[in-house]
């Protein structure tokens, strides 16, 4: 009986040391300084494939499976949207509204010009503006941050 | 004498079958509750979201020049006022021309400046489905990974078992086996209907 006491105290103690702190995901921040989404945005082919750290408020995140989040910029009508899904990292849907600090590498991503249609239109129906396929006259670069690593407040 | 031996041998090894099925029965117990509910819950995450109960109000708000308010903290302020709310502002953002976001302590408040609608969103977690889903898809990770690598050989370990426990017309010689081969084939079925047809 002692020596059951003794195993469920490890088990209990091992879930303590090991747990993961629910608002720490992926790999832990490392870089110091912090990119503003602005400049990420104002010329994002600087920033493609380079290991940098945003922070942002999260205004909105993928209520299915958690594969990404949008944070906002520190300027007016911008954000950037966060993907952690290739790197195995899904967030809660109980942290809109928080500030984040994501580590993570800007990629890019190429659409054709019917692909751009779409991927706008859906983004316009999602966040209630308008949509003119007009403006949309050829392919189309998107850029994205691919998460290795968030810290939500 | 070779035919009692045999014998012997067999009962000595349907008793440690039955000492391991009862013993890894009774520890996987927990675990079976925690996977059972929660995989229920997750197999109807088209009807429901089985992590987070989302509570949502909308609130109709009477007309203003938004645009001539410059301090963003100020515009916040006045569509709690004219929302009737009173709630501390966290921060908010403009997110577009028409869409602003008061971020509340525990919610968000979305403002369509487009038809002066104010959408107050808080989230919150599932109680008791929340956890169990934590564990069932591993959100946990590190030391919880090798407790479901543990469960996941017990329960293939339990199957095993279960099969020889019991000898005569209801083992799995006579009964049992085709009672096994009823669970054998209907995943069989489904991947060939689902998959392969």
């Amino acid at each position: 009986m002692k020596r059951l006491n003794l195993l469920l105290l490890l088990c209990v103690l091992s879930i303590l040391i090991y747990a993961e702190d629910k608002k720490k995901f992926g790999e832990s921040i490392t870089i110091k300084e912090i990119s503003p989404v602005s400049k990420i945005l104002e010329k994002p082919e600087e920033f493609v494939a380079k290991k940098i750290l945003v922070e942002g408020r999260i205004i909105d995140v993928c209520e299915d499976k958690g594969c990404w989040l949008e944070i906002s910029s520190d300027k007016k009508f911008q954000t950037l949207k966060c993907y952690g899904k290739q790197n195995g990292i899904s967030f809660p849907a109980d942290i809109k509204g928080k500030k984040a600090k994501i580590q993570g590498e800007i990629y890019k991503v190429e659409l054709t010009k019917e692909k751009a249609i779409e991927y706008f239109k859906h983004q316009a129906e999602h966040k209630k503006e308008e949509f003119d396929s007009a403006k949309i006259t050829g392919p189309t670069t998107l850029y994205f941050l691919k998460v290795f690593g968030a810290e939500i407040e | 004498m070779i035919e009692k031996n045999q014998s012997e041998k067999i009962s000595a090894i349907r008793k440690w079958i039955k000492i391991i099925h009862r013993d890894l029965g009774y520890i996987c117990f927990g675990l079976c509750v925690v996977y059972a509910v929660s995989g229920f819950a997750v197999n109807h995450m088209n009807d429901w979201n089985p992590n987070y109960i989302k509570e949502i109000r909308e609130i109709k708000i009477k007309n203003f020049d938004y645009m001539s308010i410059e301090e963003d903290k100020e515009l916040a302020r006045r569509v709690l006022k004219e929302a009737e709310l009173n709630y501390q502002i966290d921060d908010c953002f403009f997110e577009n021309r028409y869409i602003f976001k008061i971020f509340l302590k525990d919610g968000i408040i979305e403002v369509d400046f487009k038809n002066f609608q104010v959408k107050i969103e808080k989230t919150k977690k599932r109680p008791i489905f929340y956890e169990l889903n934590y564990l069932h898809l591993n959100k946990a990770k590190k030391a919880w990974t090798y407790i479901a690598d543990a469960f996941a050989v017990s329960l293939f370990v339990l199957a095993l078992t279960g099969l020889f426990m019991i000898k005569g017309k209801n083992g799995i010689t006579g009964r049992g086996a085709y009672l096994t081969a009823i669970g054998l084939l209907l995943p069989i079925v489904f991947i060939v209907v689902y998959i392969y047809l």
